[in-house]
């Protein structure tokens, strides 16, 4: 499903490139006119790659909340891949390098990061943070296709448990290394109570519906329920929460314009995750 | 020719970086009672195994018969290559190490060649006439610096792997993120791997010539474990978050076995990497490990270029074995870090 294509010509000066090992990232740097004592907040895009337009739209929450937000692009020609970390692409390691460049570039920009991502952007920020919790403060999911479950019944990529291959058992040994960590950060998972179709790009495979749903929508509520389910295992309180948006499919900018999306994530840090919005319906915890 | 224009025109050697040149007043012959770290000046013989000599520039320096070159005296331990004492013979003394040690080579690996040979000319001495030793210039305690957390890569045997171990690991923290110490905890002073450790990043870089010894082959136990608390807390002062150490040569060397084996060591690491060349010495120094209450959290080393022996071996200890690509990674680093305890603070 297309994101709505929005007229992105605003010119954002700011921009900024670091060169890791996986390769060169540029992202665009929000910067307000002031400071909020609050961290960055890192916005990605999801398989439209339309990183122009989430700038667009995240700009006036930069100025009014006073956040810096960083917002990467990852090239269809340099990043095929880019979704989550595996052989095949390393964007962990550019994203790694990208923040240690901002961090050493401007003052007052350093430490764990928040974390937005839509779609294919959700899908590589959950595993993002599973590798480095250290380097992230909040998460905000929104309308993930699938999701790595912390449940070691399920096979990586899908769950923790070590898969067929060497490298899915390493990436499952990696990320259960940091699981307790993970399971320490605030997450707010968002989907769109219409995001129930399965369309070209959403995965298909019969034990992922089985395990995770047959949708977005429905993933989003099983991630949640496990995410929480892990995190009491371990003795951890459960801090996903599943904020459900009413009418909305897997548009991210319509769910920006119409359902005030960007506000709502910039202002989950400050007051807690609203539940007196009129678009946004939140789930406390566990879905029903 | 002065005193000080024989001083400025020598070598001095890597071991000495940290001296103060202008604390050199006066020099004696008395080499019978030099002791470790002791400076000596010494003139290059014959050209043996050692062709160059270290800088403290971290260049290496090629020598000639008739070089002047200043060293400390020491003892070394490498297997590969020499066992010397810390002794000087006024009628000719050995190049125990590039990194600039002399003494008497005791032993000697066959398949290298015979020491190169020095003639001693005076121990250095100071404007008090006392000998200037390394110890002089050892990094001050600090008793209120905070002790980062300890990752501990121990190994076989010297050439296992563990310097390239710690230097990836160094570099997969630092690009994870972390603010990382690089520490040779025990061995003979040369820069190979100080410079090694430096290249991958590590925000500080210290070894046991930063505690005042040129070896610390035949140093009591307390002192060695004395320096690395130094070096440790020189780390914690820098602003590290944690510190990846180096113990040298295999875990029965004899400074090794005494530190591992001390509760000390135990209670100091929080991680541990063990790097070895073949599945059954895997097998055999995991279970050498075991009897001293230490449980390495991977295997790494040369095992880790052979597939087939990294299986045997990962199947034999339940370890995992990983390659100096995988130390390297942010995301395989990351689990020693948050294992050592630098992730999120439990509870609020």
């Amino acid at each position: 499903m297309k994101d709505t294509v929005m007229d992105c010509n605003a010119v954002f000066p700011d921009r900024i490139t670091a060169c890791s090992a996986a390769g060169r990232l540029t992202a665009r740097l929000l910067r307000p006119a002031w400071q909020a004592d609050a961290p960055p907040l890192v916005v990605l895009h999801g398989i439209s790659r339309n990183a122009g337009t989430l700038a667009r739209l995240f700009a006036p929450e930069a100025e009014r909340t006073g956040r810096t937000i960083i917002v990467p692009h990852f090239p269809e020609q340099t990043w095929p891949n880019f979704q989550r970390p595996s052989k095949a692409a390393r964007p962990d390691q550019a994203l790694l390098a990208l923040l240690d460049k901002i961090a050493a570039d401007i003052p007052g920009v350093s430490g764990p990061v928040d974390i937005f991502g839509h779609s294919g952007g959700a899908q590589l920020a959950h595993r993002l943070a599973m590798l480095y919790p250290h380097r992230v403060a909040e998460l905000h999911l929104v309308a993930a296709g699938w999701y790595c479950l912390p449940d070691e019944t399920m096979r990586y990529p899908y769950g923790l448990a070590p898969g067929k291959d060497m490298a899915s058992a390493k990436w499952a040994r990696r990320k259960r290394a940091a699981l307790r960590d993970f399971l320490h950060l605030p997450t707010s998972v968002y989907v769109g109570t219409q995001d129930v179709t399965r369309d070209a790009a959403l995965r298909k495979l019969r034990a992922l519906d089985a395990k995770q749903g047959p949708h977005r929508h429905a993933r989003a509520r099983t991630y949640v329920k496990v995410l929480n389910a892990a995190a009491r295992a371990a003795g951890l309180p459960a801090r996903a929460r599943l904020i459900e948006m009413p009418d909305c499919d897997h548009d991210v900018v319509r769910a920006i314009t119409q359902n005030d999306l960007a506000t709502r994530v910039l202002d989950a840090r400050a007051s807690g995750i609203s539940t007196s919005s009129r678009t946004i319906t939140q789930i406390q915890g566990d879905p029903t | 020719m002065t005193l000080s224009d024989i001083l400025e025109q020598a070598k001095w050697t890597f071991s000495t970086r940290r001296v103060d040149r202008t604390r050199v007043a006066a020099t004696d012959t008395d080499f019978a009672t030099a002791r470790p770290g002791d400076l000596i000046l010494a003139h290059v013989d014959r050209i043996g195994q050692h062709r160059r000599v270290q800088l403290p520039s971290g260049r290496p320096s090629l020598i000639f018969p008739g070089d002047a070159v200043v060293m400390a005296c020491g003892a070394r331990y490498a297997p590969d290559q020499f066992e010397g004492l810390a002794e000087i013979d006024p009628a000719g003394a050995d190049l125990l190490a590039g990194g600039g040690c002399i003494g008497r080579m005791v032993a000697r690996n066959s398949q290298i060649r015979s020491a190169t040979r020095l003639v001693p000319a005076a121990r250095l001495l100071d404007a008090a006439g006392r000998t200037v030793n390394l110890a002089d210039f050892a990094l001050p305690p600090r008793p209120s610096a905070p002790r980062p957390p300890v990752i501990g890569v121990l190994g076989t045997a010297m050439n296992s792997g563990k310097t390239l171990a710690t230097a990836q690991l160094v570099l997969g923290l630092r690009r994870a993120g972390f603010r990382v110490g690089a520490i040779k905890a025990t061995g003979t002073g040369a820069f190979g791997d100080y410079n090694e450790y430096c290249d991958s990043g590590a925000h500080y870089v210290g070894d046991f010539t930063d505690a005042g010894m040129v070896t610390t082959y035949l140093e009591p136990l307390d002192r060695i474990k004395t320096a690395t608390g130094t070096l440790l807390a020189e780390a914690g002062h820098r602003g590290c978050d944690l510190v990846v150490m180096e113990v040298a040569d295999g875990v029965l060397q004899r400074e090794t076995a005494g530190l591992i084996g001390d509760t000390w060591f135990k209670q100091l690491v929080s991680g541990l990497v063990f790097a070895c060349g073949d599945a059954v010495a895997a097998i055999g120094g995991v279970a050498h490990l075991a009897g001293l209450g230490l449980v390495p959290d991977a295997l790494t080393g040369m095992i880790s270029c052979s597939p087939m022996a990294s299986h045997e071996a990962r199947v034999a200890t339940g370890l995992p074995v990983l390659t100096k690509e995988d130390l390297s990674d942010p995301a395989e680093a990351t689990g020693f870090a948050l294992r050592a305890g630098l992730g999120r603070k439990e509870a609020a």
